[in-house]
C-alpha cells in the first residue's frame, strides 16, 4: 500500500495557481524525488506534505489516515529544509533533541530516552564528537548532518527534503548525495526530495515526479524518463545539453545530441536517419566534443552534438558532415501540446 | 588622447580622507558641541561652586557631591529613579513582548491595530503628560468618574468612600501614575524594536518548529525569545536610559510631589540647579546618574554580544 496518497492537490495563491490538481501516491520506502524548474510549485507541494500550508482543494493521505486538516506534529513527517535551519543557539546535542523534547508529552520520552536516541543517531551519522558544538562552529556538510540527524531523530514514516544539497559545494555534493542514498537505503524510510537540478533527480530517485507549472508532466524511473518523455518539456528539461528540438510542419521532433553522431560512428545505420550536419564551432570538453551547428533546411535551430573524445574522428569548424541518429532514438511532439505522438513521416522534412 | 588619465590634476572629493572627514563631520559636530559639551561643561560645574548669580568658576573638589550625597532628599530621589527605572521597564519588556507576538501575527486590521498602539510613542511628551494630567485630575477625573458611576467610588464603594481616589496626590497612587504613564509611552518603541527582531528570524527556523512538533508556548520560550534577546537587550537599553534621565512627565505630573514620592534625579537637578540657581549641585546631581549608567550600558552590551549568535 502506498504510504502517502495525494489526491488532486491544489494550491492557489490569489491568482496564480502554484500547485494545480496533482494525482500522487508515494510507495513505502522508496526514494522519491520531485523535479521542476524553480516556481513550478514542487516546494509548495511538499510544504503542503509537510502540513505547512493548507490546499486551497484536495486531500492528503499519509499512512491511510486523511491528514489533511492536521497540523504538522500529528503527520509523523520530518523535514530537512534547504537553509538546514539549525536552531543557531543551541549546539548540536539540542538541535538533534528539539523535536523529542517537543514530541516529549505524547511519546512519553524521558531525558535517558532522548540521551541515547539523540547520541545514536549522532553515532550514525559520524557526528557524535560534534554535539556540544554551535551551528555556526560546523562546516556546511556537518551542518546538513546535523539537520538529517534532527529529522532522522523520532523515526519518522516520511522524510521531506527540500534541495538539502545546495548548499554545498560540488565536490561534496557527490559525496553527500552518496551518504545521503546509502543513508536512506539502510534505514528504510520513505523519503521525498525536492530539486530542481536534474543530476540529483536521476541519481538520487527510485522515482521521479517531473513536475512544471503546478502540474506532474510525468512520473517514472529516472531511465524511463529520460528515454522515453511523455513531452517536449520533460523531454528538454532532463539531460544537459538538452534534446535538439527541430520544428516541422504540425508537429516537432527531437534527439539528444549524445545520439547524433558521425555516420560511420553508428552501428545500425540502416535503421538510423541521415542528417547533413554543418559544424559551427567545436568545444573540447575533455571527455567529449560538444559540436554547434546546423541540419539542412533548419539553419534556424541551432543543433548540438556530443561526441565522445576517444572516437577518433576529426571533426573541424566550418566543415559538412553527415550524422546519423537511431530512429528509436527520435521523438515526435504534437507542435500545439507539446505530447508525444506516434512517429511521423520525415520525408520533405529534411 | 589619454589627457582625461593622466591629469595631474587631483579633485578633492579624490581624497579618500577629506571625503571620510566630511561625511563624519555632521554625526561629529552634533555629539561634540550637543552631547560632549555640555558633559564636559556639567564636570566642570560639579567640581565647582558656580551659581547663577556667581559665574566664576573655583574647583572645590568634591565638596558637591559630599553635599548631595549627605542629603537626605536626594537618597530618596536616587531611590525613586531606580524605583521607577526598573519596575517600569519589568513592564514595559512583558507588554512589548506581548504586543510583538500579537502584531507579527495575521489577522484583520492589523494595520489599524499597529497604528493605534504606536500613537503614544509618536505624541510629544509634554503633551501626553498634559492628557494624563487631565486624566488622573484630583477632581475631575474620568477613571474616579467611570469608577463612581460603577460602584467601585463614592459612598460604600469598593475602593474609597470618597468621590476621588486622589491619583497624583496619594503616595502610592502617584508613584503608580507616574509609572503608569512611562510604561504607557515608552512600550510602543520597545514593541517596534521586538517587531522588527522577531521578523528577522527566519521563516525556515519557525518552520522547522513546526514540524519538529513545537507548539506555541516552546517555540515563543526556546525559538523566538532567546533568538531576539540581544534585540530585546537593545529595547531594554534605549528605554531604561530614556527614563533614566526623563523629567518631563514627572514635571508635568506632580513636579515630584506629593512631598518627595515622585521626584527624581532628572528633575531635582532641574529644580536645584536652574529653578534654584545652584548650578553647581545640580551638576554634581545629574552627574550620579553617569556611572550607573555607564556601567548598566557596558554590562547590557556585553550580554548582547555573547547571545549575538548569527
Amino acid at each position: 500500500m502506498s504510504l502517502v496518497e495525494l489526491r488532486d492537490i491544489k494550491k492557489y495563491f490569489d491568482n496564480v495557481r502554484a500547485v494545480d490538481g496533482i494525482e500522487l501516491a508515494i510507495e513505502d520506502g522508496e526514494f522519491l524525488v520531485i523535479l521542476g524548474p524553480s516556481g513550478c510549485g514542487k516546494t509548495t507541494l511538499m510544504r503542503m506534505i509537510a502540513g505547512l500550508e493548507k490546499p486551497t482543494a484536495g486531500q492528503i493521505f499519509i499512512g491511510g489516515e486523511d491528514v489533511t486538516a492536521l497540523p504538522p506534529r500529528k503527520r509523523g513527517v520530518s523535514m530537512v529544509f534547504q537553509s538546514y535551519a539549525l536552531y543557531p543557539h543551541m549546539n548540536v546535542f539540542n538541535n538533534i533533541a528539539f523535536p523529542l523534547k517537543a514530541q516529549s508529552r505524547e511519546k512519553k520520552y524521558d531525558k535517558r530516552a532522548i540521551r541515547d536516541k539523540v547520541e545514536n543517531t549522532a553515532r550514525l551519522l559520524e557526528i557524535d564528537m560534534l554535539l556540544d558544538r554551535r551551528p555556526r562552529q560546523l562546516s556546511g556538510g556537518q551542518r546538513q548532518r546535523v539537520a538529517i540527524g534532527r529529522a532522522m531523530v523520532t523515526q519518522p514514516a516520511l522524510l521531506l527534503l527540500d534541495e538539502p544539497l545546495s548548499n554545498l559545494d560540488a565536490k561534496l555534493r557527490a559525496n553527500a548525495r552518496d551518504e545521503l542514498k546509502e543513508f536512506q537505503r539502510s534505514s528504510n524510510i520513505t523519503a521525498v526530495f525536492v530539486t530542481h537540478d536534474q543530476i540529483e533527480a536521476m541519481g538520487l530517485g527510485d522515482r521521479i515526479v517531473v513536475i512544471s507549472h503546478g502540474k506532474i508532466q510525468q512520473v517514472g524511473t529516472p531511465q524511463h524518463i529520460y528515454d522515453d518523455p511523455a513531452n517536449e518539456f520533460v523531454a528538454t528539461f532532463l539531460g544537459s545539453p538538452s534534446m535538439n528540438i527541430l520544428r516541422a510542419d504540425g508537429f516537432s521532433f527531437g534527439f539528444r545530441p549524445e545520439n547524433f553522431l558521425p555516420k560511420t560512428l553508428a552501428d545500425n545505420p540502416e535503421n538510423s536517419r541521415i542528417f547533413h550536419y554543418y559544424v559551427k564551432r567545436v568545444e573540447y570538453l575533455g571527455s567529449d566534443r560538444l559540436l554547434y551547428g546546423y541540419v539542412q533546411s533548419h539553419d534556424k535551430e541551432l543543433t548540438l552534438a556530443k561526441v565522445p573524445s576517444n572516437v577518433r574522428v576529426s571533426l573541424d569548424v566550418d566543415s559538412n558532415y553527415e550524422f546519423a541518429v537511431h530512429n528509436s532514438d527520435i521523438k515526435f511532439f504534437d507542435k500545439t501540446t507539446g505530447k508525444r505522438v506516434e512517429q511521423q513521416n520525415l520525408r520533405g522534412v529534411l | 588622447m589619454t589627457s582625461a588619465v593622466l591629469n595631474p590634476r587631483r579633485y578633492l572629493m579624490d581624497d579618500r580622507r577629506f571625503v571620510g572627514v566630511l561625511f563624519l563631520a555632521p554625526a561629529l559636530l552634533y555629539i561634540l558641541l550637543l552631547v560632549g559639551l555640555p558633559f564636559l561643561l556639567a564636570i566642570a560645574f560639579g567640581f565647582s561652586d558656580v551659581t547663577v548669580g556667581n559665574t566664576e568658576l573655583n574647583f572645590i573638589g568634591f565638596d558637591n557631591f559630599a553635599a548631595v550625597w549627605g542629603n537626605d532628599i536626594f537618597r530618596q530621589v536616587f531611590g525613586n529613579t531606580v524605583m521607577f527605572t526598573l519596575v517600569s521597564q519589568v513592564f514595559i519588556l512583558i507588554f512589548a513582548n506581548i504586543l510583538a507576538i500579537i502584531f507579527t501575527q495575521e489577522f484583520t486590521g492589523k494595520w489599524f491595530a499597529r497604528f493605534i498602539f504606536i500613537l503614544p510613542w509618536a505624541t510629544p511628551v509634554s503633551l501626553a503628560a498634559i492628557g494624563w494630567l487631565w486624566m488622573l485630575d484630583t477632581k475631575y477625573s474620568p477613571i474616579d468618574y467611570l469608577l463612581l458611576q460603577t460602584g467601585f467610588l463614592g459612598p460604600n464603594g469598593v475602593l474609597s468612600n470618597s468621590r476621588n481616589l486622589y491619583w497624583l496626590a496619594n503616595p502610592l497612587l502617584s508613584q503608580i501614575s507616574v509609572i503608569f504613564v512611562q510604561v504607557w509611552r515608552m512600550t510602543p518603541l520597545a514593541t517596534v524594536i521586538l517587531m522588527a527582531g522577531l521578523s528577522s528570524i527566519p521563516t525556515d527556523i519557525l518552520d522547522q518548529a513546526e514540524v519538529d512538533g513545537s507548539r506555541f508556548m516552546r517555540t515563543l520560550l526556546q525559538i523566538k525569545l532567546p533568538l531576539i534577546l540581544p534585540i530585546m537587550v537593545i529595547a531594554l537599553l534605549f528605554s531604561m536610559i530614556t527614563m533614566f534621565g526623563d523629567m518631563t512627565v514627572v514635571y508635568v505630573l506632580t513636579r515630584g510631589g506629593p512631598v518627595d514620592y515622585t521626584r527624581i534625579i532628572g528633575l531635582y537637578s532641574f529644580q536645584i540647579g536652574i529653578e534654584g540657581g545652584n548650578l553647581a549641585q545640580g551638576a554634581a546631581m545629574a552627574l550620579f546618574a553617569f556611572p550607573l549608567l555607564l556601567a548598566l550600558a557596558l554590562l547590557m552590551l556585553r550580554v548582547a554580544s555573547r547571545a549575538e549568535v548569527r
